[in-house]
């Protein structure tokens, strides 16, 4: 290990056992009482991972992929199994907080207890105390017992001992949460004041925004494997991506799940009562509850929507979509009475019920004067341009005079997933140009990424 | 061992704090306070000596006293073994959360049963003096005595505590051990008291050497039973080796059967 690597990990990794039944007891341990039986499970695989000095690094990945095992594994609380980790440095962990706080007693006393538990001397305390004090925003509350803090002032005491250790090397896990907002502000100041003096950081969050603010580096693990390493933003990027991803399949399952319980519901309910079709639909519609039926659907009848669906850029039926991919609209129609000319219609509303965007077939310059008794009509989307959220669908067919046949205002909810971090509800192909301090002239360029555009 | 020893040098302010929250947080709240620590064995004492004496009739001169200077490092000795059993589990919150020396919780279990005990010196020395007590120079062997004392327990607390994380039994072993032991020691009885051929058996119970030394140097004036005691002391040095390798092999998984 050279004198520039603060952490080197090399082929570490770590097993739980998971006792199916676990037996705490001699007994149960010699005569073998219960079942011994475990299943070991690889919280860590061979894991090789440098840290420089100097750096921020995050650990990303979802829960359970083996982040914060690894933390643990640097900070010297659990042991690899196999593998090496050398730590470089004085070592810090904001991964618990409030070790050993006793809620008899006053403030002050307990951050002498915690204090010692990170390995300071009583002189360090001492000369830090007021620091410590003036950092947690305590004041008076200082000399009362910490059994009468709110949990607020507790972790705020908790984090401002720990932030003043003075480490070469910090770990930091999942507790940028602390306190109000002004607190939080400061919690991260001072992280990145321990960033700028040189203190090597490793952050465990969830946070994307925290990890492309004061990280240098992103380290994306998943199923206890490092994934890929770079930089923050690239790393973000990619991990954003594939969580969207999974996201997306994860809820189009769910939603095939429940549309074939519904299918199953639907030809039970026919069988018992034999009804017309058309009643069914009411039914199977997924409308918003509490609201009265006659304000979510009305029109004459005499063409009926029977069905419409949302199918994704692989003709697959859904209630998720990403942006900037293809998009389709069907909507399956029976007409009872035929009318001089035909207007299909759809749009989309937030969830406030603000409309986004409309279109139908006459703006779409179609006059549909001879339509077949049943059919689908279908609005092609090339490229959706949705921000990321829960939007409504609403279908209609009126007649060419706009009177309504048959209007559903709120069909369906759906949600888009969106790679474009910006606000709002649409996203645009766009890019910022400033001014450079060095010519004047460079263009310092962020394109706006958008997957599929 | 060198580089543990080291580390626990340099975390020596954390186990002065964690004896002062033990022995602080004890009494906190109560309207004795410290004074309990003084009262406990005082109680106890005033029972064993009004039970032995008048109701049991045992006839051993000064029998107060008598009791009075053993019973106090029994009990440093049952609860610093008992508490140091349970230490890990009960530090769980802190094994699970933060790196430090895990010897630190059985040591400052230890620790703090010594001070009490200490403290209640303060009461033994005005007694002893007011019973009119001869006093020696081998009451300064009181110090070397209770040294060899914390080694043993120091052994038996490392051994058991690290045991208890897994086998949480040896918590009920160990108080029925404790408390069968309190009557193969000469704590209540002299070891006259016995038939000779167990009396000379009560010797290889290393409490033993530790409890009639400090008899003698306290009530009786005399130095300390030296081969004995050096019995103790290597029956102390074995059991803390083996306790320091059987708690570095069991430390590797604390904070997993936590």
């Amino acid at each position: 290990m050279d004198s520039q690597t603060a952490i080197s990990i090399k082929g570490v990794s770590k097993t739980f056992k998971i006792y199916h039944d676990k037996p705490l007891l001699l007994k149960e341990k010699l005569l073998k009482l219960r079942s011994n039986a475990y299943t070991r499970f690889y919280a860590l695989k061979n894991v090789n991972l440098e840290i420089k000095k100097g750096e921020t690094t995050a650990l990303l990945g979802r829960n359970g992929c083996g982040k914060s095992t690894l933390l643990k594994l640097i900070a010297r609380i659990m042991r690899p199994d196999a593998g090496e980790i050398r730590v470089n440095g004085r070592l810090s962990s904001l991964i618990e907080l409030g070790a050993g706080f006793h809620p008899e007693f006053s403030g002050r006393e307990n951050i002498y207890i915690n204090a010692s538990i990170f390995g300071m001397s009583k002189k360090e305390i001492d000369a830090k105390i007021d620091d410590i004090i003036r950092f947690s925003e305590l004041g008076e509350f200082i000399e009362n017992p910490v059994r009468t803090y709110s949990s607020g002032m507790y972790m705020r005491l908790a984090f401002s001992v720990a932030v003043h250790v003075d480490p070469e090397i910090l770990l930091i896990d999942e507790i940028l949460s602390v306190g109000d907002a002004n607190f939080q502000k400061k919690c991260l100041e001072k992280i990145e004041s321990f960033k700028h003096s040189g203190v090597t950081i490793v952050i465990v969050t969830h946070d994307m925004g925290t990890v492309e603010k004061i990280c240098d580096r992103a380290v994306w693990m998943d199923g206890g494997t490092i994934v890929d390493q770079g930089e923050a933003d690239r790393i973000v990027n990619l991990y954003l991506q594939h969580m969207n991803q999974r996201f997306v399949e994860n809820r189009k399952r769910e939603y095939q799940l429940e549309q074939a319980k519904k299918a199953a519901e639907h030809a039970e309910e026919a069988s018992e009562h034999t009804e017309p079709a058309p009643s069914d639909l009411k039914k199977a519609e997924p409308v918003a509850a509490g609201e009265p039926e006659e304000e979510v659907r009305w029109g004459s009848k005499e063409v009926e929507i029977i069905a419409a669906r949302i199918l994704n850029d692989r003709n697959e039926i859904t209630d998720i979509v990403e942006s900037g991919k293809p998009m389709t609209i069907e909507i399956d129609y029976k007409v009872h009475k035929p009318q001089k000319e035909y207007i299909f219609g759809m749009g989309f509303y937030t969830a406030d019920q603000t409309l986004i965007y409309g279109n139908n077939t006459e703006i779409g310059r179609l006059k549909l004067t001879e339509i077949p008794p049943t059919g689908t009509v279908r609005f092609r989307i090339r490229h959706l341009t949705l921000l990321s959220g829960r939007y409504k669908l609403n279908v209609a067919v009126v007649d060419g005079y706009h009177r309504a046949l048959d209007f559903i205002k709120y069909y369906m909810d759906f949600t888009v997933i969106s790679n474009d971090k910006a606000v709002g509800i649409m996203s645009l192909e766009s890019e910022w140009e400033v001014p450079s301090s060095f010519d004047g002239g460079a263009r310092s360029k962020h394109e706006v990424c958008q997957r599929g555009t | 061992m060198i580089a543990d020893l080291k580390e626990i040098w340099r975390y020596r302010n954390m186990l002065t704090n964690l004896v002062r929250r033990d022995l602080r947080s004890r009494y906190k709240g109560s309207v004795l306070g410290f004074l309990w620590t003084l009262v406990n064995p005082l109680l106890q004492l005033i029972v064993y000596a009004l039970v032995f004496p008048y109701v049991l009739r045992v006839n051993i001169e000064n029998y107060t006293l008598f009791l009075f200077v053993a019973l106090l490092p029994w009990i440093f000795f049952s609860s610093s073994v008992l508490g140091a059993t349970t230490s890990i589990v009960s530090g769980a919150n802190l094994v699970t959360k933060i790196y430090f020396p895990r010897l630190l919780l059985p040591l400052s279990v230890i620790c703090t049963n010594l001070m009490n005990y200490l403290f209640s010196l303060s009461i033994v020395f005005p007694v002893l003096l007011i019973a009119g007590t001869t006093m020696s120079w081998h009451v300064l062997w009181l110090p070397v005595v209770l040294l060899i004392e914390f080694l043993f327990i120091l052994g038996l607390g490392l051994i058991f505590s690290a045991l208890y994380v897994k086998y949480r039994d040896i918590e009920h072993i160990m108080s029925i051990v404790v408390f069968s032991w309190f009557y193969l020691t000469p704590v209540i009885f002299p070891v006259e008291a016995f038939p000779e051929w167990v009396g000379s058996l009560l010797y290889f119970n290393p409490m033993t050497a530790v409890i009639t030394s400090i008899r003698n140097v306290l009530l009786y004036a005399s130095p300390p039973d030296w081969p004995w005691l050096l019995y103790t002391f290597i029956c102390g040095s074995v059991a803390t080796l083996i306790g320091y390798s059987v708690f570095k092999r069991g430390e590797q998984t604390f904070a997993e059967e936590l």
